[in-house]
């Protein structure tokens, strides 16, 4: 597997595809790089070089207990992204809100962005979270369904993904993290300069942020897909097809 | 032909998810990767990139998936992984 070093801690990266460079964050907890590329990453990968990459704490990526605040995650991106001069960018959720971290503080290496269901203000996201539920049943039944069907039929899936869960909300300082993370400032989302599309679900409860950022990012457009906010998975083929046409 | 490739896909899960879960199920070629070995998602990405690594760029497994629904590929079983590795060195 491709492993690579960067602010100290032991990356999962892989690249799909050649061309003009895309990099995509994926969102907290059941999210890994497993989310885009079983989703919209091979349809991009079709024209671009797609760098996925699993977060810090998430999928084959090293766990350390600290270090889930947007600064720290948007510095793990940098790092890996220093060979790359200048590249699309892509977020889901939480993910997402990493890609505006980074695109409102290294404009010069952004050059499409592309914004999936960022809540806001991002400490919304850790009281709107049911995944943190006290017991493993409530945290089952917080997934989206297709999801918590998979899971409901496998002890080994289920039992890895609960600690994994348990990890990052009882043992690492990522809800603490999101708790205290404040909200992006108008003026510096007014100075996002990359063209970007913000993709948000009809039957999702971040919509509001979409409604917010499509007025104070200024070259952006909003666009509502069919589904909740796993839209990867509710909207696999809307998805793919859009990001491809703003990256094209 | 077919043999070897269902050996190589059998070790590179062992590697992966551990020999324990190999003792638990042995690999067939009607084994589904997801009812059956119960692999994450991010596991089959592994499988993927070792495979990848070990019989090289020919492999297009991304191409291959890019037009299956998530439904396709989580009925996906080492048979049909195994035939299209076949059907990619020929």
């Amino acid at each position: 597997m491709p492993i690579v070093g960067a602010n100290g801690l032991a990356f999962h990266v892989t690249e799909l595809g050649a061309g003009p460079a895309v990099v995509m964050a994926h969102g907290l907890l059941i999210g890994t790089l497993a989310s885009w590329y079983f989703t919209a990453a091979p349809a991009l990968a079709r024209a671009h070089r797609v760098r996925l990459y699993d977060l810090r704490g998430h999928g084959l990526s090293d766990k350390p207990k600290t270090g889930y605040d947007l600064a720290t995650m948007s510095a793990d991106l940098g790092a890996l992204t220093a060979d790359l001069d200048r590249f699309d960018l892509v977020g889901h959720s939480w993910g997402a809100l990493v890609a505006l971290r980074f695109a409102i503080d290294h404009p010069e290496r952004v050059g499409r962005l592309a914004i999936v269901e960022a809540p806001l203000p991002p400490s919304r996201f850790a009281d709107e979270q049911k995944l943190f539920a006290s017991t493993p049943d409530e945290m089952i039944d917080a997934l989206p369904p297709a999801l918590r069907d998979a899971v409901a039929g496998g002890r080994r899936q289920a039992g890895k993904l609960l600690a994994s869960l348990k990890f990052l909300a009882y043992e690492s300082s990522l809800l603490a993290d999101l708790r205290a993370t404040g909200d992006f400032l108008d003026e510096d989302l007014a100075k996002i300069r990359a063209k970007t599309l913000l993709l948000y679900g009809s039957r999702s409860s971040c919509r509001g942020a979409g409604d917010r950022l499509a007025t104070m990012i200024p070259d952006a457009s909003l666009q509502i897909l069919d589904g909740g906010h796993y839209l990867h998975l509710d909207a696999k083929d809307a998805i793919s097809a859009a990001l491809e046409a703003h990256l094209a | 032909m077919n043999e070897e490739i269902l050996k190589t896909v059998e070790q590179l899960i062992g590697e992966i998810a551990g020999e324990e879960l190999l003792l638990a199920h042995p690999i067939e070629m009607t084994t589904s990767f997801n009812a059956d070995l119960e692999l994450e998602s991010i596991e089959f990405v592994a499988l993927a990139e070792k495979l990848q690594q070990r019989y090289g760029e020919r492999i297009d497994f991304v191409g291959w998936i890019s037009n299956k629904s998530l439904d396709d590929i989580i009925a996906l079983t080492v048979g049909d992984l195994v035939r299209f590795i076949e059907s990619c060195r020929s």
